[in-house]
Formats: structure tokens, sequence, C-alpha cells
């Protein structure tokens, strides 16, 4: 019982001491070993498809790796077959564990039934004795029912007899059954020696077992060593093989580069020695040209030496020079910066004076536009005044020119009394009153129909100037000019429609300005800016335009007969103008009024409806007006030279006519009796101023006479060395 | 295996002599003295521990090199220096005056090289852990140490050795208990495992067996009357904290022709104490009561008082005379503990027994091992346990051996062992398997990939169906080896059942 414990250690130890040995098995890892043989297999074709230079690397790995498999398939078959063995060894080992059992179970069996057997027996005889017992008691009850002796003796014999033989039953019993006892201890000897062998056996078998293994073990582990060494071994010697092969084809390359580089040591000797003789003759040249060009230097050297003593003190003069001009530049720049301090100071008073000008003028400015606010109401009220002192001025005109007319009208009469009294006194001749138009006029020749323009004109004038159009008060002048063709209501309505229609010409800035004002003003100022877009300056200008306008629309005819016509206007104005005597000129201007006047009513007709011009139209007449504004652009002076002379002219011509009223003929017979009585009068006068001069110097002689009787008195004169009296005396005589 | 009996045997032949290890201790320790006599009158002139080190530091002290040619044993060693006198010192009064805890590791570690092994415990036990030391104490009272078997710990291997020592030679009512109670201050730090293999009875006559002469001791025994008690371990066990293991044997070895029934009885009073104890012993993990003569009786009450148990988990009570009751008992152990390994082996369990066992394992999830070696559960407890197999999902070896067992168990089991993925060990050798039997256990084992061994020796098995589930079994093991890398994994198992045999 107790050598299995040690057992169990050694056996312990056993597998302790196999298992580093036991690795990977082949049935399991072969598979794995093939795959990954085949993997590095590939990686290895992989390989030598890149680099096929290397093929001698890939032959040794190869051996490396059947090396490999070879140490590996020694270790695991001794791993198996160590296995085995232990196997086979514990199973031998425990057979006597297994059969001492099953000898126990047989014992026990055997003994089970032995028992059995001999309880059965004892029982039986357990039995057998009580019957026995029970017949012997029995039988006592018999005995004492005996009274005879002899048949009490007689059965207390049997009875003994009975009882001898049940004890010698139990007697043979307990003997058999120390028989067996003494049989048992003899097999409990036996067992014990049979145990004893069996440990001994059980020992033996253990000791052989670990003998076994450990021998085994050795062998094994001399095997796997020796499948490791050899491994090992062929690896040396292919490694060796691969070194040598590597190192003899080290040294023939080797040698080879020595042989190379012997001869290219050789080639370079022979190239340096002939570079070497090469350079000694270039040395040679070249040191002869140095030495040369030392000399020649040597000799620049000198002058150079000599230009540069020269220069030095040329540079001293220069140095001391600059350093009196470096004093007086210090001088010059404290002197500078000290006008610039000044300059700096001027520079602050300036700003400060400018500040306070800018001060100044800005009041000043305010000033200036009140100044000027207050002027445009005085402008305004002067305009006022003008205008009354217009209608006064009108007045005064009017009585001045029925003042003057009456004197012309007087000096006229009187003209022709004097002509009356020359032509009958003094040539003797009949004399007929002249009988011409003007004499019979009174007051201002055109002033009438004009008066009449201007006042329907005031009218609108004063609409217009109600709502603020200054332009209005120009206009004026051109429907002084102009009037009798539109109304004001009909400009103002040609005007606005124009102002709408041609809004394109207007500036889209201006437009946004414009949109806060009241509209008046803003059909004033969008027709300013429309009118500076399409070129009209001057008061006629728009005048026209309006006219153009109304003719346009009376005529509805195309725009180029509406041209000619338009262009002929001037030249029907200026033509007669200036070609027409003044006594055509008077009919002309009759007719004309009388045109005019009538030609107004006809006008005044049509503007009630202005309507009839389209909007659509208005762009078409704008283009025909500026076509043809174009011409008669450049003429503009004269026309507005005629226009002023004509107005003066008219009263010119008339107050001319009123001087000629005496025709040339009596004007020179006039003249000639001019001349004639005055060579007359001149030899009275001569006559006169003849008797005028002899009374003065009458008078004279006899003043003279006083005075030099005065001073001939004083005593002055006796006085003096040389008397006066004496020297007048002198001259006098 | 001969020293090892030698080492048993040794000790035991001295034994049975009463103040056996006194009177060793006291040798050696005289031996010792002898020794080291020489020792103190000789370190006036040169101490011979430092006389091979003086060659060593002779080159340091050169200076003090001087010959003196009067003085036969003079050699060109160095005066030793003053540490080593001190060390030497330190050694030679250690028993009075132990110095060791105030030294500097190098010289502690010279002291210790240095201290004799025979020191009284009392001085050494708690103050000396130093492998080394207590190896020399080992290795110089047993020839045979496997420290491996100790935790590796030379210290808890002498402890525990030494504690053996005492216990298997105490004799009850002649031997001072105090001689043991003595050493426990010393020893429950250390002792793990308590591995006695005898208990001796009480006996008559103290001096005379002391010659260790087991005849005499036998008939002195048998003069002496039935009833009696052996040591009560009640105290010992309370004092040892870290006690792990108990493994206990009441009964005298070696006996020989000397066999007394006396000698190996059990006695209640006995396993009543023995059943406190190891209740009150909370850190026991293993318990073996083998070879005593337990019978159901006592097997209940030791079990009754293991019922709960919070660490114990492994029981064994092999070759004792448990019955049915006391299997019952076990089994209820089973689902009232984590126990793990159970051995029953060579025990008188039948039929009923190994069918309530049976009952218990079905539903288990701790129990690994189970032993029924040598017991006659038949074919009724054999398929009970079978079907019990079908639904337990944790044991993992089964050993049936001897068993009476037959085919129907053997077909139950094939079914089994197709369903059962977790069983790598089976054993029905010396069974009545037959022929028929061992065909459905090749079928039955074709479809398992998981046992590894299968005992069918002396079962009335065909040969070729036996080879054919080694191979089966060899295939099974490869592919376990596969599984784990580790080879030690694979080996577990054959390991495991290397302690079983020494049961058997």
């Amino acid at each position: 019982m107790n050598p299995p414990g040690p057992l169990g250690a050694l056996e312990k130890e056993e597998e302790h001491s196999s298992t580093p040995i036991l690795g990977p098995s082949i049935h399991s890892n072969n598979p794995q070993e093939r795959i990954q043989a085949r993997r590095l297999r590939i990686a290895a074709r992989l390989e030598a498809r890149r680099r096929e230079a290397l093929g001698e690397y890939l032959d040794g790995k190869k051996e490396s790796e059947e090396d490999q498999s070879k140490s590996y398939k020694q270790k695991e078959e001794s791993r198996l077959k160590l296995a085995k063995l232990l196997l086979c060894g514990t199973e031998l080992v425990t057979n006597i564990q297994v059969a001492a059992d099953i000898r126990e179970i047989h014992r026990r069996v055997e003994e089970g039934e032995i028992r059995r057997q001999r309880l059965e027996k004892l029982e039986n005889e357990v039995k057998s004795s009580q019957d026995k017992f029970d017949e012997i008691t029995m039988k006592w009850e018999e005995g004492k029912r005996k009274r005879i002796p002899q048949d009490l003796w007689d059965m207390l014999n049997t009875q003994q007899v009975h009882c001898a033989g049940l004890i010698e039953d139990k007697n043979k019993l307990i003997s058999e059954l120390q028989q067996e006892l003494k049989t048992k201890d003899d097999q409990y000897v036996k067992d014990l020696k049979k145990q004893s062998d069996d440990i001994c056996l059980l020992l033996e078998r253990m000791e052989e077992q670990v003998r076994n293994v450990m021998k085994t073990f050795r062998q094994e582990l001399n095997s796997i060593e020796k499948a490791f060494e050899a491994e090992r071994r062929e690896l040396l010697t292919s490694n060796k093989k691969k070194w040598e092969r590597a190192l003899q084809a080290h040294n023939a390359k080797e040698l080879e580069y020595l042989l190379s580089r012997i001869k290219k040591v050789e080639d370079y000797e022979k190239q340096l020695n002939k570079q070497r003789v090469w350079d000694c003759e270039e040395y040679n040249t070249i040191k002869i040209k140095l030495e040369q060009d030392v000399q020649i230097l040597e000799q620049q050297l000198q002058q150079m030496k000599a230009t540069y003593q020269l220069n030095q003190e040329k540079l001293e003069y220069n140095f001391q020079v600059l350093k009196k001009r470096d004093e007086e530049s210090v001088v010059i720049k404290s002197q500078q910066k000290r006008k610039i301090s000044r300059l700096h100071d001027i520079l602050n008073n300036l700003r400060s004076k400018y500040t306070r000008q800018i001060r100044q003028f800005e009041e000043e400015n305010q000033s200036l536009t009140s100044d000027y606010i207050r002027l445009v109401t005085q402008f305004k009220e002067l305009q006022k005044a003008m205008r009354h002192f217009a209608l006064l001025d009108d007045k005064r005109f009017r009585e001045i020119w029925l003042m003057n007319e009456e004197e012309a009208k007087d000096l006229i009469s009187k003209a022709f009394d004097v002509d009356r009294i020359i032509h009958t006194q003094h040539l003797g001749l009949p004399w007929t009153a002249p009988d011409f138009w003007f004499l019979r006029n009174v007051g201002p020749i055109s002033q009438q129909q004009q008066r009449s323009a201007t006042q329907i004109l005031e009218e609108v004038l004063i609409q217009t100037e109600e709502e603020g159009m200054e332009e209005a008060t120009s206009e004026t002048e051109s429907y002084l000019d102009l009037p009798k063709q539109v109304s004001m209501k009909t400009t103002r309505k040609i005007l606005m429609l124009l102002c709408d229609e041609s809004g394109f010409l207007i500036e889209s800035k201006l437009l946004n300005l414009l949109r806060p004002l009241e509209k008046s003003e803003c059909y004033l100022l969008k027709l300013d800016a429309i009118f500076s877009a399409l070129g009209i300056e001057s008061e006629d200008d728009l005048y026209k335009l309006v006219n153009f306008f109304l003719k346009y629309r009376v005529h509805h005819s195309p725009s180029s007969q509406i041209s000619p016509w338009n262009l002929s206007l001037p030249q029907e104005r200026t033509s007669p103008m200036s070609a027409l005597d003044p006594g055509e000129q008077t009919d002309l201007e009759r007719q004309k009024e009388g045109s005019l006047v009538g030609g107004e009513p006809e006008e005044k007709e049509v503007p009630p409806s202005p309507t009839l011009i389209h909007p659509n139209d208005v762009l078409k007449i704008l283009e025909a007006f500026v076509m043809g504004l174009r011409k008669p652009r450049d003429p503009p002076a004269p026309v507005k030279v005629v226009k002023y002379v004509r107005d003066t002219s008219k009263d010119s011509a008339y107050w001319e006519a009123l001087a000629t009223v005496l025709p040339y003929a009596t004007q020179n017979l006039w003249d000639a009796l001019y001349t004639a009585l005055e060579k007359y009068h001149l030899v009275l006068t001569q006559r006169a101023k003849l008797l005028i001069e002899n009374n003065s110097l009458e008078k004279q002689n006899t003043e003279l006479q006083m005075l030099l009787q005065q001073y001939l008195d004083s005593k002055i004169n006796s006085e003096l060395h040389v008397p006066p009296t004496q020297v007048l005396r002198a001259p006098t005589k | 295996m001969q020293s090892m009996q030698a080492t048993l045997g040794t000790p035991t032949s001295s034994a049975l002599s009463r103040f056996s290890t006194s009177t060793q201790d006291k040798s050696s320790t005289a031996g010792q003295t002898s020794s080291t006599g020489p020792q103190p009158s000789r370190p006036s002139i040169i101490p011979p521990p430092s006389k091979s080190k003086g060659w060593g530091t002779g080159a340091s002290g050169g200076r003090m090199r001087r010959i003196i040619a009067e003085d036969p044993e003079w050699s060109l060693a160095i005066v030793p220096l003053l540490t080593e006198l001190c060390i030497q010192h330190i050694v030679e009064n250690f028993q009075n005056n132990p110095i060791l805890k105030q030294l500097l590791p190098e010289h502690k570690q010279k002291v210790l090289d240095h201290l004799s092994p025979d020191l009284p415990l009392a001085v050494t036990a708690n103050l000396i852990d130093d492998e080394s030391y207590w190896r020399r104490c080992c290795t110089q009272r047993w020839p045979v140490c496997h420290v491996a078997k100790h935790g590796g710990s030379w210290k808890r291997m002498f402890f525990e050795r030494h504690l053996e020592n005492l216990l298997r030679h105490f004799i009850p009512s002649t031997t001072d208990p105090a001689l043991i109670l003595e050493l426990l201050p010393l020893c429950r730090n250390y002792v793990r495992r308590l591995r006695v293999d005898q208990f001796l009875p009480p006996m008559k006559l103290p001096p005379r067996p002391r010659s260790g002469e087991l005849s005499e001791s036998g008939s002195e025994a048998e003069v002496e009357e039935p009833a009696t008690d052996h040591y009560q371990l009640g105290d010992l066990v309370a004092g040892l904290s870290h006690l792990e293991e108990l493994d206990l044997v009441y009964g005298v070895k070696d006996c020989g022709m000397n066999f007394e029934w006396n000698l190996f009885l059990f006695t209640y009073r006995d396993c009543h104490s023995l059943a406190a104890t190891i209740k009150a012993c909370h850190t026991l993990k293993i318990f073996r009561l083998t070879r005593s003569k337990v019978d159901d009786d006592k097997a209940r009450v030791l079990i009754r008082s293991l019922l709960d148990h919070p660490a114990l988990e492994e029981l064994d009570l092999s070759h004792n005379l448990v019955g049915d009751r006391g299997a019952r008992a076990a089994a209820k152990l089973l689902s009232h503990s984590r126990l793990r390994v159970l051995n029953l082996a060579n025990n008188q369990v039948r039929a009923l027994g190994a069918q309530s066992l049976a009952h218990a394992l079905a539903h288990n999830t701790n129990l690994i091992s189970l032993n029924l070696r040598l017991n006659c559960i038949e074919d009724e407890g054999g398929q009970a346990l079978a079907h019990a197999l079908q639904t337990n999902r944790c044991l993992t070896t089964l050993h049936l051996g001897g068993n009476e067992l037959s085919e129907p168990t053997a077909t139950l089991l094939s079914q089994v062992l197709a369903v059962n993925t977790t069983l790598t060990s089976i054993n029905l050798s010396c069974n009545h398997i037959g022929l028929d039997g061992g065909k459905q256990l090749l079928e039955g084992m074709s479809d398992n990939r998981t046992l590894l061994e299968f005992d069918l020796r002396l079962s009335d098995v065909a040969q070729e169906s036996e080879y054919l589930i080694g191979q089966a079994l060899c295939a099974n093991r490869e592919a376990a080896r596969q599984r784990a890398p580790n080879p030690s994994c694979f080996l577990s198992p054959i390991t495991a059942k290397g302690p079983e045999n020494p049961a058997g």
C-alpha cells in the first residue's frame, strides 16, 4: 500500500520531464506545416521573381526548411514513442493494482460464498442442534414423569449420550471453524507474502519503468540531439560551402580588381609622368612670363605709388577743404534749423491765422448769404418796383413822346411857317403845306398793339409768378417779342407734356433728388434739365419749340414740311428788316401787325384742344425740332440784334420821318439861303465886331493914358537910375 | 522508491521507541558539538571558517602578513576580521542570545550559513525565515525530501514533517501531550498540511516497546482493553491557523505478523472528537481518513460535521467500511458543500448508496472526481450513475473499477459517452462488461471527442474493441493537446490520477 505514493511521484516526475519534449504532433501539425510550407514556397517564388539574382539564398532557405522538418519529425517520433512508453509503463505498473483488485474481488466473492455456506452450515447446525436440544429438553420432561429409576437412569444415559453428541457436534464445528481460522491465518500470511511479492514486483516494475523511461528518454534525447546536430552540421556545411563559394568569388573579384587597379596605376603613372614633364615646361614658361609681369607690375607699382602720394596729398587737401565745408555746413545746418524753427513758428501762426480766417470767412459767408437773401428780396422788390416803374416809364414815355411829338409838331409847324415865310417872303413862291401821315399821328407808333399783347401776357405772367416759375419771367420778354401766337396755358401744357414724355433726357440721379420736392419745382427743374439736353438756351428757342409744336399739330404734316418753313422763318424776319426802306417798312409793319393780329385769334382758337398732340408724337416732334434747331442755331446773333434795332428803328424812323418833314430840296434851299445869310450875317457881325473893337480900343486908350499918367506921376520914378518914362518914351518913340 | 522506503523505514524503526526524536536530536546535537568542539579552542590562533576565506582576502590585508616559524599550523592567511569574529561568536551563542534581525544583510547571511541545524526550535522557529537554513535542517534529518510536496517551502516542510513525526509516535496516556502543544506556537504559521499515517493506541507498558520491536508492542496490545482512544487532534488543529489538508489513518503501520484488531480501532470518541475538530477548522480544504474502519455511523457523524463547510474541496474515505447509509450521507454532502473530489474507494457501497450518489450527482456542479473503486454498486447503481452523467456537466473523472458492473451499465455508459463532453477519464476495470458491452462502449467512444482515459482492463472486453477504444482515446488526446497549447493542461488528468494510485 505504501509504495504507490513514490511511484506516483516518480511517474509525475517522469511525465513532467517528458512534457517539454512533447511538441506539436504529426497528425495535427502536419497539415499546418504543409500549409506553412506552401505559403513559404509561394512567398519564395514571388521573391524569386522579384530578384532572380539571389538564387543561392533561396536554396539555403529551402534546405533549412527541410532540416527543420527533419528535426521536427525526430521530435514528434520520439515524443510519440515516449508517450507510448509512458502509457505502457503505467499500464504495466497499474496492472498489478488491477490484478490485486480482481483478486480481491474474487476473494470477496469466494469469501462471500464460503461465508454463506458457513452461515448455512451454522444455521443448519443450529437447527439440528436446536432440534436435538429440544429433543433432549423434551426428554427431560419425559424423565420427570419417569418414576422408575432404571428408566430414569437409562434415559439419563441416553440423554448424556445425546448431550455428548451435541457437544461433539459443536466441538466438531468449533474445530472446523478453528481449522478454517487456521487456514485463514495461513492465507493471511500467504496474502502478506503475496502482497509483499506484489509490492516487490511493483517496485521492480517501477524501477524497470524508471530505468526504461530514463533510458529511452536519454536515447530519444540523444537521437533528437543527434538530429539537431546533424541538421546543424548540414547547416554548417552548407553555410560553409556557401561561405567558401562566396569567399572564392570574392577572392576572384578581388584579384580582378587588383589587376585592374595595377593596370590603372601604371596608366596613371605614365600619365602622371607626362603631365609632370608638360607641367614643368609650362611652369618654366609661365615663370618667365610671370617674372616679366612682376617687373612690369613693379614699375606700375612705383607709378602707382607716385600717383598714390599725389592723390594722398590731393585728398588731404580735399579733406581739409571738406572739413572746412563741413564746419560751414554745420553752421548752415544750425542756421537752417533755426530757420526751420522760425518757419515752424510762422507756420503755426499762419495756421492759427488760417483757422481764424476760416472762422472769419464762415462768418462772412453767413453774413453774405444773409445779405444775399436780403438782396434777393430786395431784388424782388426792385423788380416789382421796376415793373411799377416800367408802367410809369411807359406812361412817362408816352407823355414824353406826346410832348416831343408836340414839340416836334410845333417845330414842324414852325419850320412850315419858316418855309412858308421863306417861300413867300424870301423866294416869293407859293407855298403848299405838305400832308404826311405822321403828322396826324399822336402818341407812340406801335405801342398800342404791343401793350394789348403785354397785358394779356402779364396776366399769364402773374399767374406763373404766383406759381414761382422763374423762367416765365424770362419768357415774358419772349412773349413780348412773339406773344401773339401762343397762350400761356398752351405753352404750359405743352411744356408739361414735354416734361412727362421726355423723362429719359433727365438723369436718374436728378430724379432721385427731385422726388421730395414740390410738383411745380419738380417740373421746373425737369424742364431745365430737358432744355439743357435739347440745347434750348434762349427764350427764343423755347418759343420756337412751342410754336413748332403748335404748327405741327395744326398742319398735321410731316416734319419735313415744317422744317423749310421753320428755316424760312428767320429769313422772312431778317430780310425785310434790313432791306426795306423806312417808308416801306411802315407799310410792312402795318401788314405784319395786321397779319399778326389776324393770326392771333386763329391761334387762340386752336389751344383749347391741346390734347390733340398725342403723347406719342411728342418725341417725333422733338426730333424734328432738334434737327431743325441745329441750323438756325448758327446765326443767332443777328436775329437778336435785328429784334432790338427794330424796336428803336420804328421810333427813329418815325422820328426821322418827323425830322425829314422838310424835303432835301427845301433843305438845300435853306442851306443855300443859310450860307448866304450866313455870309451876310458874317459881314454884319464883322462889322459889328469891328465897331465893338473900335469902341474898346478907344476905351483902352483912354485907360492907358490914365495909367501912364498915374505911373508918371508916382515918386518912384524919380528914385530910379533909369526912369521908365525915358524907356517908355524910347519904344513909344 | 527504495530510498523513499528507507526514509519511511528509518523513522518507523526508531519511531516506536518513545523518545526517538529527542534522543536523535540529542545525539545529533552531541555530534554537532563534538564536531564544533575544536572550534572554540582554536580561534585564538586561526579560526577555521575564515581559513578558506583568508586566502581570498589575503591580498587586501597583505600588510599584516607575518611568518611564525615556531607554529607549524601557521599559514599565510591573515588574522580574521573583527566582523568575522563577531559573526562567529553570534553563531556560537545563538541559542542563548539570538541576534539576527539587527545584522546587515550580508552578515545575516553569513550567520545563517553557519548556524547549526540542531538549534532548539523555540529559538529558530519564528526568527529564521531563511530557506537555506531550513533546507539544511531538513536534509540533515531526512535523507529524502520532496520540498515540492510542501509548497516548495523548506521551513514548512520541516515543521510539517516534524509535527507529523511527533503525532505518529504519540502514544496516548504515556507521551506528554504538552510535547506537541509546546510546538504549536512555533509551527502554527507554517503548517498547512498534516499527513499522519498512523495513530498509535495507548499502551500499558511504555518503556518496553521503546526498542521498536513490533512483536512486543503487539503482544502488549493484546493484553490491553479493547476500548482505546487515540490522540485527540482538537487542540492541535485549532491552533494551526493555516491548516488546509488533513490526512489521517487510524491504524498502525507495518504491524506484519503482530496483527491485532485492536491496533485498528477507530472508536466513537475518536470519531466525535475528529468530527468536532474538522468542523472547527474552517481553513480545511482536503480531508482524508483512510484505512480506519469508518463504518456507516461514523461516516455519518463525520459527514454531518462537514455539511456546509466553507472550504472543503476534497473528501477521501477510501478503504473503510462505509455502506449505503454512509454513501447517502456523502450524497447529501455533495449538495451541501463545494466538494470537488469524493473518494469512496474500497468501501461497501451497494446499489442503493450508488443510486443516492447518482441522484446527488445529477444536478451537482462542483464535483470533478468520483471514485467508487472496489465497491459493489452493481448494474443498478451503475445505471443510476450513468443516468446522472447524462445531465451532469461537471464531472471529469469517474472510477468504477471492481463494481460488478456488466453489459446494461455499459450500454447506458456508451450513450453517456456520446452525449457527455466533460468526462475525461473513466475507469471500468475489473468488471464484467463482456464482449457485447465492449462493442457498445466502442460505439459510444466513436462519438466522443473529450474522453482521454478509459480503463477497461480485466473486464472481459474483446481485445479488438479495447484496442480500438485505445486508438480513439489516442486521437482524443491529440485533439485535446491541440486545443490546449500548453502541454501541462493535457497532463493534468494523468497527474491527477497520480495521487489516486497510492490510495489504491
